[in-house]
C-alpha cells in the first residue's frame, strides 16, 4: 500500500494557482487607474491602429501614465526613475491578468526598454543608470541594437565594426545591418571590436552612442510588412568617448548575450498571442465560420498550442518563485510563441477569404490591416532574435546535452553548377 | 501559486517509476507482447501492493482517495515503461463508475478488489441493455478475455455481470499495440437480475469518462517522452560519417521540435488534472481538448523520434517501436482527436 506521505489527508488536494487575497488591493489599485486614465488608454491586440504619429503620441503618454503609476519600470529603483518595488512576480501577475482582462497595452515593449534597461542594471556604472534609465522607461529616449552585420547574422561573434583608441575617443568603422528603428531611435547600444588580436569572442566592447553622432549615416531597408523599419548604418570615423561602454572594454560579449536573453523573453510572451486567438474567434464569428468543422478543427489545433503555452509559463512562473532552474523548459518559448503567431493570424486570415489580400490603409481593410502586417511580423521574429534553426541548437544543445557540430577543417565554397 | 507537482506528488511519481523500472522492466513487456494472449497474470497484484490499483478508491474501500492528478501521474509513468495494463479502464474508469454507484455490498467489494489488485473490472459504456436484457455485440473490449466482470453503463445506468456468465461471449481481436489487448465481446440475451443493477448517473458517467481520457493522454506523453529519451541517448552515441548523429542539425532539429512540442503539454495535462480534482466547468472543454492535443503531439514524436534511429528503428529489436504503438493506441481509444476537437469545440463555442 502506499506509504504515509501519499495519503489524501497529507497532501493538498489541488494545485495551487491563487495568487492570494493579499493582492485585492493591488487588484482594485490598477482597476482604479483605469477609470482614472481612460482618455489615453490604449488597447492591446489587433484593434488599435490609426495615424502613425498619433498612434505613437498615444502609445508614449500610456506609457508615462503607467511609469507614474509604477506598472511600468516597477521593479527599477526609484533613483533611476522608477517605482522601486521589491521584485514580487505574483503582483506583476496581478497586474499582468488586470491588463489582459481590460484588454489594455502594458506599456512600450522595445529594446530599450525590455533589453537595454535591465542590461544596464547589471553592468552600468552609476553615472551611466542615473543618466540613461528614466528617460528610457518613459518612453523619451528610443534606442536601437547594433548587434548583426551583413558578414555577422547567426554568427554574431564574428562581427567587424570595429573601434580604435584615439586619446579618450573610440574611433569606429564598419556596418551595422538589420537594426530595426534606427531612424526613430535617439540611441544606439552596439557590440563593436575594439581589440583586433584577443580571440572572437574577447575583443567586443559594448559601446552606447547618439544617433546624432557625426560619421553615422543610417539608409532604411523596406520589410516585407511595407514598413522601413529596418535599417543598415554606415560607421564612418565615428567618435564616442570611451566612457561610453557598458562593463568593461572586451567584455562585450558577455554584456551582448546577457541582453539577447531579454530579447528571448520579450518575444515569447504569451499573452499577445491570448488576445490574438481571441481576436481570430471573434472574426469566425463574424463570417459564420465557427460553424464549419474545418475551420473549428484548425481553431481548436491551435487552442491546444495555445493553452499548453499557458500553463507552461506558470510552471516557469513557479519555478522562478522557487529559484529552481527551468532547464529546457525556458528554452522552448521563444520558438513555440513566434510560430504560435504567425499559426494564429494565418487562420484569422484565412477566415477574411478574399478580404485576407487587403492591408493597412486600404478600403474594407479589416482591424487596420494588423492582422495581414503581424502575419509578416511575426515571420520576422520567428528568423529575429536568433532564427528558430538557432533556437533549436541551443535546445538541442543546452536542453539535451547534444554535441555541437564540429568545426570544419576548411570551409570550401559550393561548385557553381 | 504553486504550479506543479507538490513535493508528495513528486515522491509518488518517483516511486511508481522505480517500481516499474525494477519490476516491470521492458525485458517483461516484450514476453507479454510475445505471448499469444497478451496477458500478464502478476502486474494486476503488483500494482495493488504498490498502492496504484487504489489511487481513486476510498480509504473506506481500501483506497488512498486521492485525485486525478495522481491518477495522471501513475498513468505517465505506466505509459513511460509500456507496461502492459490498461489503467485508464480498469483503475481509473472502473472505480470512478463504482464510486457514483449505490452503495452497497456488491459495490463496496468490487472497489476493495479494485484496490488491492486481485479484482479487475472492465467497464463498458453505452452497452445494448434494453428492457433489462443485454443484447449484441460490443466491440474493442479492453482485457475482456482476463476480466473479472463487465460494468455495462446504459444511460448513465449501471449493471454488474461476472465475466462467466452464460451467454457471453469472448473473443480477442489482435492489436498494433501488443502492449494492451482487446477483444470482441457478444451478449446473447442475458438476462440482467436486480442484484446486478448498480444505479449510478450520467453526471457520474460523464466525469468518469473525462478521468479516463485524462489517464490516457497521461500515458500518451510518458509514452512520447520516453521515446524522446531513448533516441536522444542513441543520438549520442551513435556515429556516421566519423560524427555522433547527434551533432547533425539534422537530427539535432528533430529532438529539439519534439522537446518544444512535449514539454508544454505536461503543464496542459496538469492544469486538466486539476480542473477534474476541482469540479471546474471548464473540464468539458479541457478533458477532450487535452486528450486531442496530447495524443496528437505524441503521435508526432514518436513518428520524428523513430527516425532519428535510422535503420534499427524499424526493427523489432529496438525499442522504439513499442511506445510508437504505444502512442497509436492512445490515439484512438475514448475518442481520437478530431473527434475530440470537435467536442471540445461544441463545448466552448456552441
Amino acid at each position: 500500500m502506499l506509504a504515509e506521505p501519499f495519503k489524501r489527508d497529507k497532501v493538498p488536494p489541488i494545485m495551487d494557482t491563487s495568487i492570494g487575497s493579499q493582492y485585492d488591493e493591488l487588484r482594485q489599485e490598477v482597476r482604479s487607474f483605469f477609470a482614472a486614465n481612460e482618455d489615453v488608454a490604449v488597447p492591446a491586440g489587433p484593434g488599435f491602429g490609426g495615424d502613425a504619429s498619433e498612434v505613437r503620441n498615444r502609445v508614449v503618454k500610456w506609457q508615462q501614465r503607467l511609469v507614474d503609476a509604477g506598472y511600468a519600470g516597477r521593479e527599477i529603483p526609484q533613483r533611476y526613475g522608477g517605482a522601486g518595488r521589491e521584485p514580487d512576480a505574483l503582483a506583476s501577475l496581478v497586474i499582468e491578468e488586470e491588463f489582459q482582462n481590460a484588454g489594455l497595452s502594458l506599456g512600450m515593449e522595445n529594446q530599450g526598454i525590455s533589453m537595454f534597461v535591465p542590461t544596464l542594471l547589471h553592468f552600468g556604472r552609476e553615472d551611466q543608470k542615473k543618466d540613461l534609465i528614466g528617460p528610457t522607461i518613459r518612453g523619451e529616449l528610443i534606442w536601437c541594437q547594433g548587434y548583426s552585420e551583413p558578414g555577422s547574422g547567426s554568427d554574431l561573434a564574428s562581427l567587424r565594426t570595429s573601434a580604435v583608441l584615439d586619446g579618450d575617443e573610440y574611433v569606429i568603422n564598419g556596418q551595422k545591418i538589420w537594426t530595426s528603428g534606427a531612424r526613430e531611435a535617439d540611441m544606439m547600444f552596439a557590440l563593436i571590436r575594439t581589440e583586433a588580436d584577443a580571440g572572437k569572442h574577447g575583443g567586443i566592447s559594448y559601446l552606447v552612442l547618439s544617433m546624432d553622432t557625426p560619421g553615422l549615416d543610417v539608409r532604411p531597408l523596406m520589410t516585407m510588412t511595407g514598413d522601413a523599419s529596418f535599417n543598415e548604418v554606415f560607421f564612418t570615423d565615428v567618435r564616442v568617448p570611451a566612457t561610453n561602454v557598458i562593463g568593461r572594454p572586451g567584455q562585450g560579449w558577455e554584456v551582448g548575450t546577457y541582453t539577447l536573453r531579454f530579447e528571448r523573453n520579450m518575444l515569447g510572451r504569451s499573452n499577445a498571442t491570448e488576445n490574438y486567438l481571441a481576436g481570430c474567434v471573434d472574426i469566425l464569428r463574424e463570417t459564420g465560420l465557427i460553424d464549419s468543422p474545418v475551420y473549428r478543427d484548425r481553431l481548436l489545433k491551435l487552442e491546444g498550442r495555445v493553452q499548453a503555452m499557458k500553463y507552461h509559463q506558470l510552471r516557469l512562473l513557479t519555478d522562478r518563485l522557487k529559484k529552481r532552474d527551468s532547464g529546457a523548459g525556458g528554452l522552448i518559448v521563444k520558438l513555440n510563441n513566434c510560430q504560435l503567431n504567425y499559426d494564429v493570424c494565418a487562420l484569422a486570415i484565412d477566415a477574411m477569404a478574399e478580404r485576407g489580400v487587403l492591408r493597412r490603409g486600404s478600403k474594407h481593410v479589416r482591424d487596420y490591416g494588423n492582422w495581414q502586417r503581424n502575419y509578416m511580423y511575426a515571420l520576422g521574429l520567428i528568423i529575429g532574435g536568433g532564427t528558430a534553426q538557432i533556437q533549436k541548437n541551443i535546445i538541442g544543445e543546452r536542453g539535451l546535452g547534444l554535441p555541437r557540430a564540429p568545426k570544419p577543417a576548411a570551409v570550401q565554397s559550393p561548385r557553381r553548377p | 501559486m504553486d504550479f506543479g507537482l507538490t513535493q508528495p506528488q513528486e515522491l509518488l511519481r518517483d516511486s511508481i517509476a522505480r517500481f516499474l523500472a525494477q519490476d516491470v522492466g521492458i525485458e517483461r513487456v516484450r514476453r507479454v507482447m510475445d505471448s499469444e494472449s497478451g496477458q500478464d497474470e502478476a502486474i494486476h497484484g503488483q500494482l495493488g501492493d504498490q498502492g496504484i490499483t487504489g489511487l481513486l478508491v476510498d480509504m473506506d474501500r481500501g483506497g488512498s482517495e486521492l485525485g486525478m492528478q495522481e491518477a495522471a501521474i501513475a498513468a505517465q509513468e505506466i505509459g513511460r515503461a509500456a507496461a502492459p495494463v490498461n489503467f485508464h479502464s480498469a483503475y481509473v474508469l472502473a472505480p470512478l463508475l463504482l464510486a457514483g454507484a449505490d452503495a452497497g455490498e456488491r459495490r463496496n467489494g468490487l472497489l476493495e478488489g479494485i484496490a488491492e489488485g486481485r479484482t479487475l473490472v472492465t467497464p463498458i459504456l453505452d452497452a445494448p441493455v434494453q428492457n433489462g436484457r443485454v443484447d449484441g455485440t460490443v466491440l474493442y473490449v479492453p482485457d475482456a478475455a482476463w476480466s473479472d466482470a463487465f460494468l455495462l453503463e446504459s444511460g448513465g445506468s449501471l449493471h454488474l455481470l461476472e465475466t462467466k456468465t452464460a451467454g457471453i461471449d469472448i473473443e480477442p481481436l489482435q492489436t498494433v499495440d501488443d502492449t494492451r489487448r482487446v477483444a470482441e465481446v457478444t451478449f446473447s440475451g442475458v438476462d440482467l437480475n436486480a442484484a446486478e443493477s448498480l444505479g449510478g448517473s450520467a453526471e457520474s458517467t460523464r466525469r468518469a469518462v473525462y478521468a479516463a481520457q485524462i489517464a490516457i493522454a497521461a500515458d500518451a506523453l510518458g509514452a512520447a517522452r520516453k521515446g524522446l529519451h531513448i533516441a536522444v541517448d542513441y543520438a549520442k552515441e551513435r556515429k556516421q560519417f566519423e560524427r555522433i548523429i547527434g551533432s547533425f542539425q539534422a537530427v539535432k532539429h528533430i529532438c529539439a521540435e519534439v522537446l518544444a512540442e512535449v514539454e508544454p503539454v505536461q503543464s496542459l495535462l496538469w492544469h486538466t488534472a486539476d480542473a477534474w480534482d476541482e469540479g471546474s466547468d471548464e473540464i468539458d472543454h479541457f478533458a477532450p481538448l487535452l486528450k486531442a492535443h496530447a495524443t496528437d503531439v505524441a503521435s508526432h514524436a514518436v513518428t520524428m523520434t523513430t527516425q532519428v534511429f535510422g535503420g534499427i528503428g524499424f526493427t523489432h529489436e529496438c525499442d522504439m517501436h513499442i511506445f510508437y504503438k504505444r502512442a497509436g493506441y492512445d490515439r484512438q481509444v475514448l475518442g481520437n482527436p478530431t473527434a475530440l476537437r470537435e467536442q471540445a469545440a461544441a463545448a466552448m463555442y456552441a
